[in-house]
């Protein structure tokens, strides 16, 4: 097996692969952008008016952009993997790394470390800048679960990211992962909702905000529920693994 | 150490086979043709060579490896096979640099095969926007990268120019030429038969023929010689008393089938027949090769 690990050549590449495709850099960028954009433009328009006017829960108010940061996170991790499926771009990249698990796990450890780093830096500058805007409403790093929150939503937006990479790497094709994944995370817990008698809160969407709540309420804490996000995504990436190594390119 | 050796090698799709037990060696120091009609396995084997299609059974490898094996394949084999095979929205040297960075290749042989490759001009430029020329000499530059002993090209003269056929031809000629392990394959006759030493003809996956191009037409063409003479009647009976007929061709002179120059020569100075021109007359490689593949084309037209 550790004949297939990644190396340090072959993330070079993975790299170089990534930076020079727009769509894809672009998405990156946007996670941080969306999220933290629309954090600041929410506190700024709404958060001073009345207490809760982010939410009820006022830690998962403090990171109301992610909504639209973890479409960004699925668009960057889905274009990265369906970058390959462009016109057999696959066939060129097998001849330079022909062994299929090192040039998946190269291409997913990738884009992971730089969906975490963009993360970690959105998950910070949203809380911050958001909070900043808020006034009397406004909480601090110092608050109770901010940390917690803060780092949650780094993880949060890099397991969306590879969650979506998985799907693609199965289904080769960034516009039905993300015609899959979008209405999965915006429609589908609104319409089960509480009727599913609470199977909802392990959708990975779901399960994986309770790590910005205050409090949660479910049979699911902040980690757990992480954990069932990671869940989702482990499996993804599985899949993706088998549909890589198994297919003729 | 860098010849190509295919034994047994099988491939099903469903219930096509689509190679069939290929057994063959490519050599280093020549440039290999390998022939053989649509869909009679020659992409596939190529395929298979590289891992990117799994072998149903036998095996193909490089020095008794396996390309998949190699942990710097650019430096071990080169492959063109499908231009179209990038992603158009990356710039041409983009492309080339993450190729080279996977294989620890030095940056700087990004801008040599570039330039090599004619199109050091458009190294800036999205792939999409290449015409199929320009994507041809981009893959055959990817293929150069890591000054490969070993080069693997599909139809490499796809959509080249004049320039760009003649470019390639004496650019894979000069490969074989230091040494290194050419296989080439082509649908175009006249192409193969100016640029390969050996060939290796397939049809409907199997081996029809693998033989130096030399023996492939010899062992194919029937003898028959041209001539031009003063005294055509003096020499159809002469040959007549031997059993070979003169026949008439374009442009005052002649054709005797069946007889070479060697013979016709000597007989006509024995006669005292004068004789202005006398040349054997060869199978083109075109005529050796229809000659083989008839019957094995899955796709022949019906007439």
């Amino acid at each position: 097996m550790s004949a297939a690990l990644p190396t340090v050549p072959v993330l070079h590449s993975e790299w170089l692969k990534i930076r020079s495709l727009r769509g894809t850099f672009g998405a990156l960028i946007a996670v941080f952008v969306a999220t933290a954009g629309i954090q600041a433009l929410a506190c700024a328009a709404v958060g001073q008016a009345e207490a809760g006017a982010l939410g009820e829960d006022p830690l998962l108010g403090a990171f109301y952009g992610i909504n639209f940061g973890q479409i960004a996170a699925f668009t960057f991790g889905a274009s990265a993997l369906a970058a390959e499926f462009h016109h057999g771009a696959l066939r060129t990249t097998l001849t330079s790394v022909p062994n299929r698990t090192r040039f998946y796990l190269s291409k997913i450890a990738m884009v992971g470390a730089l969906a975490f780093l963009v993360g970690q830096v959105t998950g910070l500058l949203t809380f911050v800048l958001g909070q900043a805007f808020m006034g009397r409403y406004a909480l601090s790093l110092g608050d109770p679960g901010a940390l917690r929150a803060v780092f949650g939503s780094g993880v949060y937006l890099t397991l969306m990211a590879l969650f979506a990479a998985g799907l693609t790497a199965v289904l080769r094709s960034a516009a039905i992962v993300l015609s899959v994944l979008i209405p999965f995370v915006v429609m589908v817990p609104f319409i089960i909702g509480q009727a599913a008698g609470g199977a909802a809160e392990f959708l990975p969407d779901q399960a994986g905000q309770l790590v910005l709540r205050l409090e949660s309420t479910g049979r699911l804490g902040p980690w757990s529920g992480l954990g069932v996000l990671a869940l989702w995504a482990v499996a993804a990436l599985a899949a993706g693994w088998l549909a890589v190594r198994r297919r003729d390119a | 150490m860098n010849s190509i050796e295919i034994r047994e090698l099988t491939k099903e799709y469903g219930r096509t086979r689509a190679v069939d037990r290929l057994t063959f060696d490519v050599l280093p120091g020549r440039v290999t043709g390998f022939l053989g009609p649509n869909g009679a396995g020659k992409s596939t084997t190529m395929r298979l060579l590289l891992g990117l299609d799994r072998v149903t059974s036998g095996t193909a490898t490089i020095g008794g490896v396996r390309f998949t094996e190699f942990s710097d394949p650019l430096r071990r084999v080169g492959a063109l096979l499908d231009a179209q095979a990038a992603h158009g929205g990356r710039t041409a040297r983009d492309h080339l640099r993450f190729l080279a960075a996977a294989n620890r290749i030095p940056v700087r042989r990004v801008e040599e095969v570039l330039e090599q490759a004619g199109i050091a001009a458009a190294a800036k430029r999205r792939i999409k926007t290449f015409s199929l020329g320009m994507r041809q000499r981009l893959g055959i530059a990817a293929a150069l990268l890591g000054d490969p002993e070993v080069l693997l090209l599909d139809e490499p003269t796809n959509g080249l120019d004049p320039e760009g056929i003649i470019w390639i031809r004496e650019l894979m000629r000069g490969l074989a030429a230091e040494g290194r392990t050419v296989l080439v394959s082509s649908h175009l006759m006249s192409e193969t038969a100016a640029l390969a030493d050996h060939l290796v003809v397939l049809g409907q996956g199997r081996l029809l023929a693998d033989s130096s191009m030399e023996e492939f037409i010899e062992a194919r063409s029937t003898p028959k010689v041209r001539l031009r003479t003063s005294d055509p009647v003096r020499l159809r009976a002469a040959l007549a008393r031997d059993g070979f007929e003169l026949a008439a061709a374009d442009g005052g002179r002649w054709t005797v089938e069946g007889i070479r120059a060697e013979q016709l020569g000597p007989l006509a100075a024995r006669e005292g027949i004068p004789v202005l021109e006398l040349s054997d007359e060869r199978a083109s490689l075109e005529q050796a090769y229809l000659d083989l593949t008839a019957g094995h084309a899955q796709f022949a037209a019906t007439h």
